[in-house]
């Protein structure tokens, strides 16, 4: 590795303030009071208090996996706050106007401002604040259109019945340690309902912020696309700069129902933790969708945060002809970890599936591809491609790939490839030699590198993923 | 403009220049010709300031500033442009996004405002025109699956495109057909504005029929062997370089 | 310890065995011991279950009894050291006279013995191969190969062992060590093989090789054996500076089969070979698991395997690189094709790297396919039938390999038998691979 390559990378993480804001916290804990307590909290119905009661109970017979190429402290459980919601937020403000305007000055600070009139024209966000939904924007013009998108704790009590014919279809509770607690604590996330034939006037943001401290945040989100909708939808996240380690443990799970197409993007920037390894988020998520007949479910991720990711973002291809396509970026830097990948199901005849994975390891990081594409038998005709590429920037970070592949149908081809590669010096004397710093070009570099997974990106988020790069690279060469 | 007085380099600790004196003014041709293994290569990638290539005495005077003592890319903002022998090949970043962000790092450098985008497309589509590159080229990877002939002429466009005040050729004609030899020396004669000096590093004779030098220096052990003008490379054809590395035994 | 771990560790103890190997018995015995037994849960084993071993529980050591294996059983036909081993005992009267270097343990003299000492049981890690842990605890004979300095095997060695069906299941074991010094060549083929009759033993195989500085083997092991054998073995390779290991392996499926290459690069310049062809076919398993430790800089590794996987058969994959933090300069590729020809046939391949050097290239594919639509219709356009053009594109798809193979005797003893597998049209092909 080039010297130059290895004096460059290090910039603080830029979302890392606190915001001093008065909260209603739980004190440290879980047993079944506090899952009464986060829904009696919510008012919920009966009904909701059960679900989470039984996850609850299935939670505590089951053991945490270990089977992840990551290593971290054993984690206590109950040492972690499982609600924490603003004061202000205790009144239910109707309005903007009526929001505490230090929680709206937060997300101004974070590049989301949450006036309608100064947002992104054609982008509705839902702001989640540790355990509660702040704002939602856009409400009345995405009614318009009969599109429902608000947070999942309001949707318990406005339709009922399409949470409870939907929340757990695609991520049991019992589906893994992490989803079971969320389905036991979940505490708020978005809800998004597109009625049949509608095309979504506008992208879906959910930006989560983690503030408070010693606080899990356990998001749940829960999308689902009628025959012939389509949405795409997009999720931003960051926390304070924080010595201790924080969890955060989400479950997304998308339902395309006949002929929808749903889009998710996620740019994940929760705090890495600081150079030394110390602090960062443990990033404990589980993401899955099902595609019926014709639909097409779409996981793009940009992951440069985090101390610690295990995230699987999946495809559940049930339907005939449906499918399924996950394009990652990940990046480590410093001490941070990640084990991430996908799952692509083949049920349906003719289903097709495309796996890109980008891993970018710099500092003493460790970033791994983990991913399953299982063709069961009835799944005649399907198609899989994967490709992961790893690149190393300096010569003490790891790149990891484990792909698993499963076929039991004979007319099924599944095409896997994987490289490694680094920076190499002569991509930068070139660069070099053209009058750029080493800087810019080890960031176009890496830009070049990560090209055919940006361009599946929203386009206003996609410069956005392309900076946050730069940003976490630098220092990443040192 | 250029100085170079008794340089000596060393590659992966192995001398190669040992005493090295060339002086270019503005507007001249010098060509660099020399058997393999003589150090051709290593003058332009010492003067470009490649990593690992290390000068370990002497002296490089560019413009009245001491060349040594800059880093790899501000000698190329300073005007010092290389074509590469063998151009690298950086997969995913488009051509034009690098000429992009390279012309305006040179145009920052010497005070200019950037090109804007439509301005720069219009630019870069007249100059691969010039180089009888296909505009498809700007879309693609930087040199990624190239032909050695496009390889070559992408690398001439890009020096059409910065305007470099020294252009130091590296065997820019090994493994050409005489048709994009030609292109590579008809580009190369365009740019000759009486300011604009070139190093042309070359095995053969055959590129100097078509860029004419005014000065041809034969490098052998690391040093200049002999210097005189154009009737050199032929003499040089006719008899190889035996007999020189003979006369200087 | 499950009921299968005691009762083989109550007959690896039983065992008689020369004093001098007491030391490593006692070590595998204690890791045999404690080892857990895997289950689903467990990565090496997740694919392969080991209940066809519980289940033959079986009961005692197998013994040459039964001996009239000769009548069925081709053997090649190379001018070679032959060593035959029936149920895992040595035959000497089948056998033909060894050279100097080649000996059994029992019968090696001082210098051997100090060296059997000091080398069986170093290059495999016991503590990570479960059933070297047992071949440890039961070493009780085996082949040492050892050629000296600069020295080369006059003829290849070849190694048969034959299985017979005996009265009860019966459990026999296989011991290789390959010592070769600096600068020195061998040939081994090892041949596994038993007579058509239902089988009902279980062979537990081990072969470990040293390569030393520019030294080179030529390696071979082929797994033909009827389908009810249970066979689980590995091959442990340690390459030192500038070696060459050039391996090739094929084998059938069997209700339990499972193959491990491990080769560690412990030496700068060392370059691994390695080819590898599946065939399982009926409803039996093979599951191939190879791990390559770049441990040194400068290393390469190519390595290719492909598969074949017909009726309701299962295959397994898995194909591990690691490239340590100083083995820089590493070049390393590994790829993996696989054939499914039936609708109940299953295939689980996963190719891994784990990279924590970076001016490395590193590469692994695999793919799960068909066999080439065009292809299929030249073929017909050229007037062979459709059922004709699969097979001799099926046998093509593995005769890419077998013609790499050095040893033409190998070849020439693999290719009818592939052909009468892949069926009639692939006779052709191999008639032509032959001209």
């Amino acid at each position: 590795m080039s010297e130059q390559v290895e004096s460059l990378i290090k910039k603080e993480y830029a979302a890392g303030f606190h915001s001093a804001i008065e909260s209603d916290t739980l004190p440290p804990g879980l047993n079944e009071e506090v899952v009464r307590f986060i829904s009696a909290k919510k008012e919920e119905p009966e009904w909701m208090l059960d679900w989470r009661l039984k996850a609850f109970r299935a939670w505590q017979e089951m053991e945490e996996p270990t089977w992840a190429h990551v290593h971290y402290p054993e984690i206590d459980f109950q040492a972690v706050s499982y609600f924490s919601a603003p004061k202000s937020m205790a009144d239910k403000p109707k309005s903007l106007d009526e929001v505490d305007p230090e929680l709206i000055a937060t997300y101004e600070k974070l590049g989301i401002p949450l006036h309608e009139q100064e947002m992104l024209a054609g982008v509705a966000v839902d702001a989640v604040f540790d355990s509660v939904s702040v704002v939602t924007t856009f409400r009345a013009k995405l009614e318009e259109a009969g599109v429902i998108f608000c947070p999942i704790s309001e949707a318990v009590h406005r339709c009922p019945e399409l949470v409870q014919k939907y929340l757990g279809s695609v991520v049991p509770q019992k589906d893994n340690y992490y989803a079971a607690l969320n389905s036991a604590v979940f505490s708020d996330g978005s809800f998004v309902y597109i009625p049949k034939g509608v095309r979504c006037p506008m992208e879906l943001s959910t930006y989560f912020r983690i503030n408070e401290m010693n606080t899990g945040q356990f998001e749940r989100t829960l999308i689902i696309a009628e025959e012939g909708s389509h949405v795409s939808y997009l999720e931003g996240c960051t926390a304070p700069m924080r010595d201790e380690n924080q969890l955060h443990a989400a479950v997304v799970e998308l339902v395309a129902l006949d002929n929808a197409q749903i889009k998710y993007s996620t740019v994940q920037n929760w705090y890495p933790g600081n150079a030394e390894g110390k602090g960062g988020i443990y990033n404990f998520v589980t993401k899955r969708g099902i595609c019926h007949t014709n639909a097409k479910i779409s996981w793009t991720q940009v992951e440069t945060g985090s101390a610690v990711t295990w995230k699987y973002p999946s495809c559940i291809l049930k339907g005939d002809n449906s499918v399924g396509e996950f394009y990652s970026v990940a990046l480590t830097n410093n001490f941070q970890q990640a084990d991430t990948g996908t799952k692509m199901i083949h049920l349906g005849k003719n289903t097709r599936s495309t796996i890109i994975a980008k891993g970018i390891s710099a500092g003493q990081s460790n970033s791994a591809y983990r991913g399953l594409v299982r063709i069961n038998p009835g799944a005649d005709g399907a198609r899989n491609f994967t490709q992961c590429d790893s690149l190393l920037i300096g010569d003490r970070c790891g790149a990891h790939t484990f792909p698993y592949i499963e076929s039991k149908n004979p007319s099924a081809v599944i095409e896997h490839e994987a490289t490694t590669s680094k920076v190499s010096d002569d991509q930068m004397f070139l660069c070099q030699q053209r009058g750029l710093d080493a800087e810019k070009a080890i960031s176009m570099i890496v830009n070049g590198f990560c090209r055919e997974v940006f361009k599946e990106l929203p386009m206003e988020f996609a410069v956005e993923a392309g900076k946050l790069l730069e940003v976490s690279l630098e220092g990443s060469v040192g | 403009m250029l100085s170079i007085k008794g340089l000596c380099a060393k590659v992966e600790e192995k001398d190669i220049l040992k005493g090295l004196d060339i002086v270019v003014r503005p507007g001249e041709i010098h060509a660099i010709m020399g058997p393999n293994g003589s150090g051709k290569s290593t003058l332009g990638n010492v003067l470009s300031g490649r990593p690992g290539y290390e000068a370990t005495a002497g002296s490089v005077t560019f413009k009245g500033q001491d060349l040594l003592a800059l880093d790899t890319e501000e000698r190329a903002r300073e005007g010092i442009f290389l074509a590469f022998q063998y151009p690298v090949e950086i997969p995913g970043v488009s051509n034009m996004e690098f000429l992009k962000a390279s012309v305006d790092a040179m145009r920052k450098h010497a005070g200019l405002p950037g090109l804007s985008s439509v301005e720069f497309m219009k630019l870069a589509r007249e100059t691969s025109k010039r180089v009888d590159l296909d505009v498809a080229f700007l879309k693609r990877g930087v040199n990624e699956g190239f032909s050695g002939g496009e390889k070559k002429r992408n690398e001439i466009m890009q020096m059409m495109l910065l305007e470099p005040t020294l252009c130091i050729l590296d065997e820019t004609d090994s493994g050409l057909d005489i048709d994009a030899l030609q292109v590579v020396a008809n580009g190369v004669n365009s740019m000759r504005d009486g300011n604009r000096s070139f190093i042309v590093v070359t095995h053969y004779q055959r590129l100097l029929d078509y860029i004419v030098p005014d000065y041809v220096h034969v490098l052998a052990g690391g040093r200049i062997v002999k210097s005189g003008d154009k009737s050199l490379a032929l003499e040089l054809e006719a008899k190889g370089y035996g007999w020189l590395e003979d006369e200087v035994a | 310890m499950t009921d299968f771990q005691h009762l083989a560790l109550k007959l690896a103890t039983t065992q008689r065995s020369p004093d001098w190997l007491k030391d490593l018995r006692e070590r595998g015995a204690t890791s045999w011991s404690s080892a857990k037994w895997p289950t689903r849960k467990t990565e090496n084993w997740k694919y392969t279950p080991l209940a066809p071993l519980q289940s033959a529980a079986p009961a005692r050591w197998a013994s040459t009894a039964g001996n009239d294996w000769q009548n069925d059983i081709e053997l090649m036909d190379l001018d070679a050291t032959r060593l035959v081993f029936v149920n895992g005992q040595f035959s000497a009267e089948q056998s033909t006279a060894l050279p100097a270097g080649v000996v059994r343990f029992a019968d090696a003299n001082a210098d051997q013995r100090l060296l059997i000492e000091q080398k069986l049981g170093t290059v495999v890690d016991a503590e990570r191969h479960l059933f070297a842990a047992l071949s440890n605890a039961w070493a009780n004979d085996g082949i040492l190969i050892h050629v000296a300095r600069g020295q080369s095997l006059a003829k290849p060695v070849y190694l048969l062992n034959v299985s017979t069906p005996e009265a009860e299941p019966a459990v026999s074991n296989q011991r290789v060590l390959i010592i070769l010094e600096d600068g020195s060549h061998a040939e081994v083929i090892e041949h596994y093989v038993s007579a058509d009759s239902e089988q009902n033993g279980f062979v537990n195989s081990l072969t470990e090789v040293v390569v030393g500085n520019n030294a080179k083997i030529e390696h071979y092991r082929v797994n033909l054996e009827q389908e009810d054998l249970l066979h689980v073995g590995g091959v442990h390779v340690n390459l030192h500076r500038d070696a060459r290991f050039h391996g090739f392996t094929l084998a059938q499926g069997s209700r339990l089969k499972r193959i491990d290459y491990q080769v560690n690069h412990r030496g700068e310049g060392a370059h691994l070979e390695l080819h590898g062809v599946y065939l399982p076919r009926n409803k039996q398993l093979i599951d191939y698991h190879t791990n390559v430790e770049h441990c040194v800089p400068h290393c390469t590794t190519n390595e290719v395997f492909r598969g074949i996987i017909g009726d309701s058969a299962k295959a397994v994959f898995n194909g591990r690189i690691h490239i340590h933090p100083k083995a820089q300069k590493t070049l390393a590729e590994l790829s993996n094709k696989n054939l499914l020809t039936s609708p109940t046939a299953e295939i689980y391949t996963k190719p891994e790297l784990e990279i924590y050097a970076d001016d490395v290239r590193c590469a692994h594919g695999a793919t799960i396919s068909q066999l080439n639509e065009t292809s299929l219709f030249y073929l017909q356009s050229r007037g062979v039938t459709r059922a004709e053009a699969i097979s001799m594109l099926s046998f093509g798809f593995i005769n890419e390999l077998l013609n790499q193979v050095p040893q033409q005797a190998v070849q020439d003893y693999l290719r009818p038998r592939l052909t009468t597998l892949f069926g009639k049209g692939s006779e052709l092909v191999g008639q032509l691979a032959y001209e």
